[in-house]
């Protein structure tokens, strides 16, 4: 693509993304969603294969349905209430129907299933923005009418959604539905405590975007995007091998890593909130995710995985540049410690 | 009948758009388009906005619509799809015809209509003249509003119509 057209577009996704985020009118809000999906669509179709034309076609459908939805709900809103501006959503109705919308936009069950198809279906740096820039701004939209979101539903969504996280992401070997089906789990991680504390929320949020894309930056630069072609890395960089293994790990939630801190916030903050079934339910579920992710790891860095003898000697090419890699690296392991400085948050 | 005569219209309109989604060909969904857009028109004036309503005609229908026209024109098949010419099209077009006349028999009939909002006979779609502006006309002050303390409105969606083209350009220009 041209370069300054394409710098274009994904300025504009960015000034979508921030119209969404800054502006208090409601139909501003829906044209920064607009802007922002028409302006990713030829990020999707980067390369020209049918592939990535389905899969972009089917982010569009998904997308428009549930702007769609969001500006029926937006004009019950108005109807009900006789205002624009972003407050709580004051008719229940309404409210449904927004939150429906914008777990569309996130990909919560069960509106999930075009997460893995559309992931799949692009390149690696496309797919790296689909799933952390574009989940900002409907997280944003949730975060700003939490006080009227029917708790029933969410929570529903939320649950339902890291059940589907971990089984889906059980029996694939393309690293990007994995991380497709990590993304729907970690959606449902931050919507479960949106009502409780919508903080915590914001927490987990910028701290999956940054386990995700640690992933993504280590997976574009060994260009893998199966688990066989990942479990050569030991013979192309083999110090990326521990740091699969530390960032893997640090996705799945364990604890001396900082992504156990989003896990033991929520689950302390619901445990507060007197509901004690929920979070040990979807402790329980993420342990379906650990596992996928710490098979990635057994393959990738703790034994050699069987290939072929010519696999063993490859040839090694220049090295891709990777943006920002080692900061994200110990971003993304190592704050587990500054839990304490969360207080300053609130 | 002239007291109704948004409720009317708005039964027009919603049939010119089932028509449309049933999916004929595309050169019968512009035909519809007119329809809708010359009804739509309709509404917008008899609620007193008859600079938007000339706006429609002139630019939707006018400008967007004839182009519309041109290119299906020029990409269309040999013999192309009517809403009776196939089953499923007109399966689709008589359910929706169905649901909106039964829609409005429980306008007609019914006291108060609550789907999500109240709706109370067919004397709430009556316009009143509420007299509050004055000699103003209140959609030319909108539409000088949209200038001057909408201006980043105008700066968004012209930003938006632009990378809409480069957009399409993109998508269809292939490798």
């Amino acid at each position: 693509m041209n370069p300054l057209i394409f710098t274009t577009i994904l300025m504009t996704v960015l000034l979508g993304t921030m119209i969404v985020m800054m502006s208090s009118h409601w139909l501003m809000i829906w044209i920064g969603f607009e802007m922002n999906l028409l302006a990713i669509i030829p990020i999707l179709m980067k390369k020209y294969n049918p592939r990535t034309m389905e899969a972009s076609t089917k982010y569009f459908l998904t997308q428009a349905t549930a702007s769609m939805l969001l500006m029926m709900a937006i004009i019950i809103n108005l109807m009900h209430s006789g205002q624009w501006t972003i407050t709580k959503v004051f008719n229940p109705t309404a409210s449904i129907i927004m939150t429906s919308a914008l777990a569309m936009k996130l990909g919560l069950t069960p509106f999930h299933f075009w997460v893995p198809e559309v992931t799949q279906g692009i390149s690696l740096t496309s797919g790296l923005i689909l799933l952390t820039w574009q989940k900002l701004a409907p997280m944003s939209i949730l975060y700003q009418i939490s006080p009227s979101i029917n708790l029933n539903i969410l929570l529903t969504m939320a649950v339902l959604s890291i059940l589907v996280g971990g089984w889906g992401g059980l029996n694939q070997t393309q690293l990007r539905k994995i991380m497709a089906y990590s993304s729907i789990a970690h959606m449902g991680w931050m919507t479960a405590v949106l009502v409780y504390s919508p903080t915590l929320t914001m927490l987990n949020m910028l701290i999956y975007i940054m386990m995700t894309l640690t992933m993504f930056m280590l997976f574009i630069h060994s260009s893998s995007t199966t688990t066989l072609s990942l479990s050569h890395t030991w013979n192309k960089t083999p110090l990326t091998t521990t740091l699969i293994l530390i960032t893997l790990l640090s996705m799945g939630g364990l604890p001396p890593l900082s992504g156990f801190m989003p896990k033991w916030m929520i689950i302390q903050e619901l445990t507060k909130n007197s509901s004690i079934i929920l979070p040990t339910l979807m402790a329980i579920m993420a342990l379906l995710n650990l596992y996928f992710y710490m098979r990635l790891t057994y393959s990738t860095s703790l034994t050699m995985f069987p290939s072929t003898n010519n696999m063993k000697m490859k040839w090694q090419f220049e090295t891709k540049r990777i943006t920002l890699l080692p900061p994200l690296i110990v971003m993304s392991s190592l704050l587990l410690p500054l839990t304490p400085m969360l207080s300053i948050l609130d | 009948m002239m007291t109704y005569i948004v409720f009317i219209l708005s039964v027009i309109f919603v049939v010119s758009f089932v028509g449309f989604s049933s999916k004929p060909s595309p050169i019968y969904g512009g035909l519809v388009l007119i329809v809708s857009g010359g009804v739509g028109c309709g509404i917008i004036m008899n609620f007193g906005g008859s600079f938007l309503g000339l706006m429609v005609f002139l630019i939707y229908l006018g400008g967007m619509l004839v182009v519309f026209g041109y290119t299906t024109a020029m990409a269309t098949e040999q013999y192309p799809e009517v809403w009776v010419s196939n089953t499923t099209v007109m399966g689709v077009f008589l359910l929706g015809l169905l649901m909106e006349v039964m829609l409005v028999l429980y306008v007609l009939k019914g006291e108060e209509v609550g789907v999500v909002f109240k709706f109370s006979g067919v004397g709430d779609w009556a316009i009143y003249d509420t007299g509050d502006s004055g000699v103003f006309s209140e959609e030319i002050m909108g539409v000088a509003a949209l200038y001057s303390y909408g201006a980043w409105v105008v700066i968004v969606t012209g930003w938006s119509l632009l990378v809409g083209v480069l957009v399409i350009l993109e998508v269809t220009r292939g490798d």
